[in-house]
């Protein structure tokens, strides 16, 4: 049996990171359960109706996204459709040459990660600097996000602080403070020297075009102050019907993610600065991104467009928690990910149609998704895709003898009293080899096949 | 999960062993027998039972899995309740064969059947309506919610039914939402991260001190048991209809 | 329309015109989205406050304070609207806080704290809402290391969000601060004052 490459991959982690994933994700997961079951009767409605408004919206999406866009544009905004990975970059390049501009600061967004945007500038000679902390540590080290919400969370101190004395910002000091105020020190003059901010956005409300956005450190707000230039890339699938339902989803999105209340920077931008404000962007650009996502929402997979970038289900995955992010080989990790990256590779499905089998399915996603997403049904959904299409991944086994043998009552009880000599078998004579893998970490209980049915017959004797 | 008050319910039943009780668990299905029985129920074993199709289902096998699941429909065909002794098969045969059978012809069957299955505990709370479960039965127990008995009434049933036994202390541990790391062929196909998971619940579990673990499906206990077991702390496990059954017996419960 | 965008629709409205019974659009009262318990017993203001605070913020009701916090702080130097000169830029002034009124982007460092004007709070959440009218530079509310919003007597304190939301109005630009800048990326250890301000305060005069 081939192992599977993300078994493998849990195997040969350092188990220093490994402990500190798991041991963050699960701090996080319970902190979210304390604040919702303390801020409302019944999380679990909630849930529900957020998930049940996304559905309705992805259902017309046609509708809403014209919506979105004809109110984008009476903002003011420009609007801009991107088919693709390709085309969003050669998009998003030509806008910021034909302005001439040279250096980009760039708000964390998942959307610029899966088009791989910041390599494509910089080989265009634009320098573009991630300013989230996390996000600008994984680009100094050439690196890439193994989370959605805490992308170095598989980092420790003592590597950033090394990677930071490597890069010329200060001496190794490892204590958290330090490495926070040297980042601000240096983003600082990047944010004041640069021509144009990119960003991602949380929401599009339908009704008002108004783009959300949170952030923490309030990067997202920085990179649209001192510059003239706001573009925004945005999935298709980020919009929500009106103004009143962004309540709904900035109050799960916090409390689901990091367990906050609310996020400190929610901006709602409608468009470039007031003609009043000396500071902030004269043209904002919405580049709206396909990238397989209508593709997507034409399969039966479709609920996990609903997903609004929480990362609760990679923190609550026990999964997750002992492979890492970097295991699924794709930009979105996690449970979320193991959905989302092949349904998103499109053609390249056989490559990533492993992910999905990644799972016990626990269900443990599903319980804590705030816009109620069945994960598990969708990977089992995405196995029953893969089996059909003839995908083969490691490590499956064939269940056509199963089936033959299940339908097959006589051979069934055969078999069941049959096995009873394995009890005899040195493990290393054993048949089947998924038995011999089980047995290297467990025993196994002795085989009593047949037993019980004898026991019910003679009950029905007497 | 179906709501378990559309279901039918009856002291008529037809047992489910399940093919892990066929090969492995011979008394959890004896005593989930007995139980049926103590609770005034006339329990009929369909002698054609074989699995439910999970294996193949989780497989992504939907042919193989479909093909097991008509089976098992056709062996317990009727009208009567269809009792289990596992939360993972009960689910199977609702939530799980209402997934796979999707766009098929006989859907309607796969529903009725799935509505007409209950897991054990369920069944004896909310099919029969028992309150309390009497007996005694001296232990510190560690009760592992199944992940596939999420939703459904199993969970609190069977802390209802255990409260009610006499020296039974049930053991409260952390991050009780965590999969044991079974998840069937898994096991096999991803062993270390199984093995790793299950080492992480164990740790959660025994921090609570048990005499035993128990829960509503014998594949967790088997994998948390044999890990413990080759960890080299082994610890007793055992289906919570053993407990229901043995805090019945006259004799003295097993000591702690 | 570019050609992309054509397309997508196209195959947006094929997608879900075949859609076999569609979800409505849920309706559903204001009400389940409230968390009651932050919500005090006393005025709005005392549950913004106490909210405000549990989120690292500082409330303030008197400029007085505010100077002795500046002082005692060392941040000496900074910026204020020219339209609050009077009832704050002033008093600092006779407090001996070097003040100015025009925010000059060449010396952003120079500014220790930075003054301007709030467009209301909410209570439920304790957020100071900024908006881009009455900012009077969106600079001056993020390079300082304090940030002081200063909350008029008429502007509206909001119980819960759904109510800030109902209030944007024609409003460009909305911007929700809950409390001072910060991060947990490093091993999850909370740090304040990342990029924006390290202390977060709201004045009401
Ligand atoms: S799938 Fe759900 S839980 Fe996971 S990131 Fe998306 S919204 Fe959050």
């Amino acid at each position: 049996m081939n192992p599977q490459p993300i078994d493998r991959y849990a195997e040969t982690l350092a188990r220093e990171t490994r402990d500190s994933v798991s041991a963050s994700a699960a701090i996080t997961t319970e902190k979210r359960v304390d604040i919702l079951a303390r801020d409302f009767p019944d999380p679990d409605g909630l849930r529900r109706l957020a998930g049940q408004i996304k559905q309705h919206t992805l259902e017309h999406l046609d509708d809403y996204l014209a919506k979105a866009v004809r109110a984008l544009r009476d903002n003011g905004v420009v609007v801009h459709f991107a088919a693709d990975a390709e085309e969003a970059r050669k998009l998003i390049l030509g806008l910021l040459s034909e302005r001439g501009v040279r250096r980009v600061v760039k708000s964390k967004s998942m959307a610029t990660e899966e088009i791989h945007l910041n390599d494509h500038l910089a080989a265009h000679g634009i320098d573009c600097v991630e300013t989230d902390l996390g996000e600008f540590i994984v680009q100094i080290d050439g690196d890439t996000p193994s989370h959605i919400v805490r992308p170095i969370i598989h980092k420790n101190r003592r590597e950033i602080a090394r990677s930071f004395e490597a890069h010329g910002l200060g001496d190794y000091d490892d204590d958290p403070e330090t490495i926070t105020r040297r980042a601000r020190i240096h983003l600082r003059s990047k944010y004041m020297e640069s021509d144009a901010g990119i960003t991602g956005g949380n929401f599009i409300s339908a009704e008002s075009g108004r783009v959300v956005l949170v952030t923490n450190e309030g990067n997202a707000r920085f990179s649209m102050a001192p510059n003239r230039l706001h573009l925004a890339l945005i999935g298709i699938e980020k919009i929500v019907p009106r103004d009143r339902d962004l309540a709904v989803f900035l109050n799960l999105l916090a409390r689901s993610a990091t367990a906050q209340q609310l996020t400190v920077y929610t901006q709602f931008i409608n468009g470039p600065r007031a003609s009043t404000q000396p500071s902030g962007p004269e043209e904002m650009h919405v580049v709206l991104l396909d990238n397989g996502r209508s593709r997507v929402l034409a399969t039966d997979c479709r609920e996990i467009l609903r997903c609004i970038r929480c990362g609760a289900c990679q923190n609550v995955c026990p999964v997750y928690r002992q492979a890492s992010g970097h295991a699924y080989r794709a930009v979105y990790g996690g449970p979320v990910g193991a959905v989302l990256s092949p349904l998103l590779a499109g053609e390249r499905f056989s490559d990533l149609a492993d992910l999905p089998k990644a799972s016990t399915l626990c269900g443990a996603c599903r319980e804590v998704c705030p816009v109620d997403i069945p994960i598990p049904d969708l990977l089992l959904r995405l196995r029953a895709r893969a089996k059909e299409e003839g995908v083969r991944t490691p490590a499956s086994i064939p269940m056509a003898p199963f089936a033959t043998l299940a339908t097959s009552p006589a051979l069934w009880r055969t078999a069941m009293t049959a096995s009873r000599a394995m009890n005899h078998l040195p493990t290393a004579a054993l048949p089947v080899k998924p038995l011999r893998e089980w047995l290297k970490l467990r025993t196994l209980p002795e085989w009593r096949g047949g037993e019980f049915r004898k026991w019910m017959k003679k009950r029905k004797q007497s | 999960m179906d709501s378990a008050t559309d279901k039918p319910a009856g002291r008529k039943v037809l047992f489910m062993a399940t093919c892990l009780c066929d090969a492995f668990f011979a008394e959890t299905a004896k005593a989930a027998v007995e139980v049926l029985e103590h609770a005034g129920c006339e329990v009929l074993f369909p002698e054609d039972q074989t699995c439910c199709g999970q294996p193949a289902f989780n497989a992504g096998d939907f042919a193989s899995s479909r093909k097991v699941a008509r089976h098992t429909w056709r062996v317990f065909s009727g009208e009567l309740p269809v009792i289990v002794p596992s939360g993972s098969c009960t689910a199977m045969c609702g939530h799980g064969n209402a997934l796979q059978f999707e766009g098929e012809a006989d859907l309607g069957e796969a529903r009725d059947f799935g509505k007409r299955t209950w897991e054990l505990c369920d069944y004896l709370v909310n099919g029969l309506g028992i309150k309390t479960w009497s007996g005694r039965y001296e232990a510190r127990v560690a009760l592992h919610h199944s992940c596939h008995t999420r939703g459904s009434g199993t969970g609190a049933a069977m802390k209802q039914l255990l409260s009610g036994i006499a020296g039974l202390e049930l053991r409260e541990f952390g991050q009780p939402e965590q999969c044991c790391g079974f998840g069937g062929t898994f096991s096999v196909t991803f062993p270390h991260i199984s093995g790793e998971m299950g080492k992480v619940k164990l740790e959660q579990v025994l921090t609570s001190s048990p005499d035993l673990i128990v829960s509503a499906d014998g594949s967790c206990l088997m994998h948390l048991g044999g890990l413990a077991a080759r960890g080299g702390r082994p610890v007793r496990v055992a289906n919570v209809a053993e407990i229901l059954r043995d805090a019945l017996l006259p004799a003295p419960a097993p000591a702690r | 329309m570019s050609d992309t965008e054509a397309s997508l629709f196209a195959a947006l409205r094929e997608t879900v015109s075949g859609l076999a019974g569609r979800t409505p659009l849920p309706d559903y009262d204001e009400t389940i989205l409230l968390a009651s318990g932050r919500l005090g017993s006393g005025s709005e203001w005392e549950s913004f406050a106490a909210n405000f605070e549990a989120a690292s913020g500082r409330p303030m009701e008197t400029t007085a304070d505010l100077a002795t916090f500046l002082k005692e702080g060392g941040h000496l130097r900074g910026y204020c609207d020219p339209l609050l000169r009077e009832k704050v830029g002033s008093v600092l002034q006779t407090a001996g806080l070097e003040v100015s009124y025009e925010y000059d982007r060449e010396r952003y460092d120079d500014f220790a704290f930075g003054i301007t004007r709030a467009s209301g709070v909410v209570a439920e959440t304790g957020t100071v809402v900024l908006n881009d009218h009455e900012t009077s530079d969106r600079l001056a509310a993020l390079t300082p290391w304090v940030h002081v919003a200063v909350l008029s007597e008429e502007a509206p304190v909001h119980r819960t969000l759904s109510d800030a939301i109902r209030a944007f109005g024609d409003c460009p630009n909305v911007i929700w601060v809950t409390g001072p800048s910060k991060t947990a990326d490093v091993e999850g250890i909370l740090i304040e004052g990342v990029h924006g301000p390290g202390e977060q305060i709201c004045l009401r005069l």
